[in-house]
């Protein structure tokens, strides 16, 4: 899943695969705006074919979290 | 030839893989960093419209236009209007503003619900505000300007469900919509961009997302957005290029279910019964652009006369012969069909569609006449209709009274032409009955008078070109005669084609033609001869004895060269002419003047007066 997830995050970005962590987040990357917040998640939901509750976008405030929500949702991590 | 058989903009647009694909393009786009964009669009939005873009340069993208944004300050519509160079950072070619019924008036929407009619009053005067700014806009401004109609409002929280006040917010959406759209109409050159009617289309439900709306104030989906930015896509593009002006069809799974040569005429799909209904919607589309315009001509590998008996005689058809202005029925390759259409109607191979539901018809077209622009029909014929509703080739901001009698005017041509060659050319005049109503120029003819002063370069004996307003002055006074020229004659109408302005001496004796034009289509058949005796009749009515006319040549008007000394006016010297009204010509016998101004003791031969 961590191949997936950066790579729906390098593409509504704009920024290299490589570049994303764990530790990536609005806090430390500066294409994570407001407006790729709303951009992410549709590319997520798309991606991974599920809906997140509001309560779960608030939460996603980095991309260890991110792949957290996805397990929980029962995307596989492989 | 690798292009996709069904056009780009006919994807659903709310679908996901249609908006993530949108955003894509734009993403790549900007990330190219390419050179100086094709035009620069001003956003003004009283929400955030920074969502829009991608959207809307997506759509501009897929038509091949690169255009680079600029979206102004937050919810600042008419510092906007007042000031826009201030408002954007560098001059724009169009300017787009956009606003929401919640954004302007919630205390009055919210009064309203609660029972409050006077909140009515209040409503009315912001509008009348807004609209007030978009005409001072477009007076300080030369872009193109685009207004867009609010939609049904749907963030405004609390109570917008409940049952006694949904009616009533609809009743006061509708109101305050059809003020401004009559308010706005009253300001020349602006356009609408109706954000209400493309919510309709797509479903209130599928254009607000709650989340986005709770977590970003985002009040429109993806899928509205992506629905907006197309459609303002349209509008700006058709303002930029020419409309295709002839579609070429293929007939048998085309125009009709089946193969009319192999299911013969009771065999085939038209009329009232699916897929015949969807193939008798697509005509009335196509009869629907014919009023716009666009000429319709068939491409068909078939007998003619099998063809014929279903255009002529089958029942469930909308099309009829008489709506066709060419056609090529053979069994030569439709490639080679296509110059032989263009020639017949004098338009470029490039202004043409053609529409034909086999791939192999379409690739070989594609192949062999790239300027040509082919589409193929949809397997599926329920989607006939949507697909080709879809298409933006025939785009036009404005239908004129000429695009609507086009085709109708090109049929009459060619009636004309094959009667004049059966016959000698006195009998055909003869035939011909023409009729010509010379005019005194009234408020409503004003526009379409201007537009043919200000473009017809080859009969034009002076060349003087003139705003509205000023021939709206020589309209009203009392000491020019403005006259416009429409001529009919059995075969149909040949419309305004010619204006006539003169001055009248202080003492009333003398007429000076100051202009003196007409569209070559009317040429040669007598009507220069019936306007110069026309015009000789009222005014000698009137007690004038002579008129005075000057010839100016241009590098175009050669063609006038010959007009007045034909029509019996003697040179006095430099470019002027004179004709002493005694001596001037009388409507030739075979024409007769008709219409308000011919008077009695007119319209008939002049040696009855």
């Amino acid at each position: 899943m961590t191949t997936r997830v950066a790579q729906v995050f390098a593409d509504v970005l704009g920024i290299s695969p490589a570049l994303i962590t764990d530790e990536t987040s609005p806090d430390n990357t500066p294409q994570w705006d407001s407006m790729a917040a709303m951009n992410l998640v549709v590319a997520i939901e798309d991606e991974f074919d599920i809906r997140l509750s509001t309560a779960e976008i608030i939460s996603m405030r980095n991309i260890a979290i991110v792949k957290k929500v996805l397990r929980t949702k029962g995307v596989a991590d492989d | 030839m690798s292009e996709p058989a069904t056009t780009p903009m006919a994807v659903d647009p709310t679908s996901r893989s249609a908006t993530i694909a949108a955003k894509k393009a734009w993403r790549d786009h900007l990330a190219q960093g390419e050179a100086k964009p094709a035009i620069r669009i001003g956003l003004a939005a009283s929400f955030t419209a920074e969502t829009l873009v991608p959207f809307f340069g997506a759509a501009l993208l897929a038509e091949g236009t690169t255009a680079e944004f600029d979206v102004g300050p937050y919810n600042q519509l008419f510092q906007t209007c007042l000031d826009p160079q201030g408002t954007f950072h560098g001059p724009c070619d169009v300017i787009v503003l956009l606003w929401r019924l919640e954004d302007l008036m919630l205390n009055e929407i919210n009064g309203f619900l609660a029972g409050d009619q006077g909140v009515l009053a209040t409503a009315t005067e912001k509008l009348a505000a807004l609209a007030g700014a978009a005409r001072q806009l477009r007076s300080g401004f030369s872009g193109m300007l685009v207004v867009g109609v609010p939609p049904y409002p749907t963030g405004i929280g609390g109570g917008l469900l409940s049952l006694h006040n949904a009616g009533a917010l609809g009743a006061f959406h509708r109101a305050l919509v059809g003020q401004f759209v009559d308010e706005i109409g009253r300001i020349d050159g602006v356009h609408l961009v109706d954000l209400d009617a493309m919510q309709r289309h797509i479903g209130l439900a599928t254009s607000f997302d709650p989340r986005h709306w709770y977590l970003y104030r985002q009040p429109f989906s993806d899928g509205f957005l992506n629905t907006t930015g197309r459609q303002l896509a349209r509008i700006v593009l058709a303002s930029r290029r020419a409309a295709k002006k002839c579609v070429v069809l293929d007939a048998d799974n085309t125009l009709w279910g089946g193969i009319v040569g192999e299911d013969g005429i009771d065999g085939i799909q038209i009329g009232d019964e699916f897929p015949g209904s969807a193939f008798r919607d697509f005509q009335k589309l196509l009869l629907g652009w014919r009023n716009q315009g666009v000429l319709l001509a068939v491409a068909s590998k078939n007998n003619e006369a099998d063809v014929w008996e279903v255009f002529d005689k089958h029942s469930g058809m909308v099309l009829r012969r008489e709506h066709l202005s060419a056609w090529q029925i053979n069994w030569l390759p439709k490639a080679e069909n296509i110059p032989l259409i263009a020639r017949a109607l004098n338009i470029g191979t490039d202004s043409l569609v053609f529409i034909d539901d086999n791939p192999m018809e379409v690739a070989y077209m594609r192949d062999a006449r790239p300027e040509v622009t082919t589409i193929l029909v949809p397997s599926e014929p329920a989607e006939m209709v949507a697909a080709m509703q879809a298409l933006t080739l025939f785009d036009q901001l404005e239908v004129t009274d000429e695009d609507r009698k086009r085709a109708d005017m090109m049929r009459a041509e060619r009636d004309r032409d094959v009667l004049s060659a059966q016959i000698n050319h006195t009998d055909f005049l003869q035939a011909l009955d023409l009729k010509v109503d010379l005019f005194r120029a009234k408020t409503e003819d004003l526009g379409r008078i201007t537009q043919l002063i200000n473009k017809t370069n080859q009969f034009n004996l002076t060349t003087i070109r003139r705003t509205l307003d000023e021939v709206r002055e020589l309209a009203n006074s009392d000491d020019w005669r403005l006259y416009g020229l429409r001529v009919t004659d059995k075969f149909g109408e040949y419309g305004l084609t010619g204006v006539i302005i003169a001055k009248i001496s202080l003492d009333r004796r003398l007429w000076t033609i100051d202009s003196l034009l007409m569209s070559c289509r009317v040429l040669g058949r007598g009507v220069e001869t019936a306007l110069i005796g026309a015009m000789a009749d009222d005014a000698r009515a009137e007690g004038a004895v002579a008129f005075a006319a000057s010839f100016i040549p241009t590098a175009k008007n050669a063609l006038s060269a010959s007009f007045l000394p034909d029509q019996g006016f003697s040179p006095v010297g430099g470019q002027d002419w004179h004709l002493d009204l005694a001596e001037a010509p009388g409507i030739p016998p075979h024409i007769t003047r008709v219409g308000a101004d011919a008077g009695p003791g007119r319209g008939f031969d002049a040696a009855a007066n």
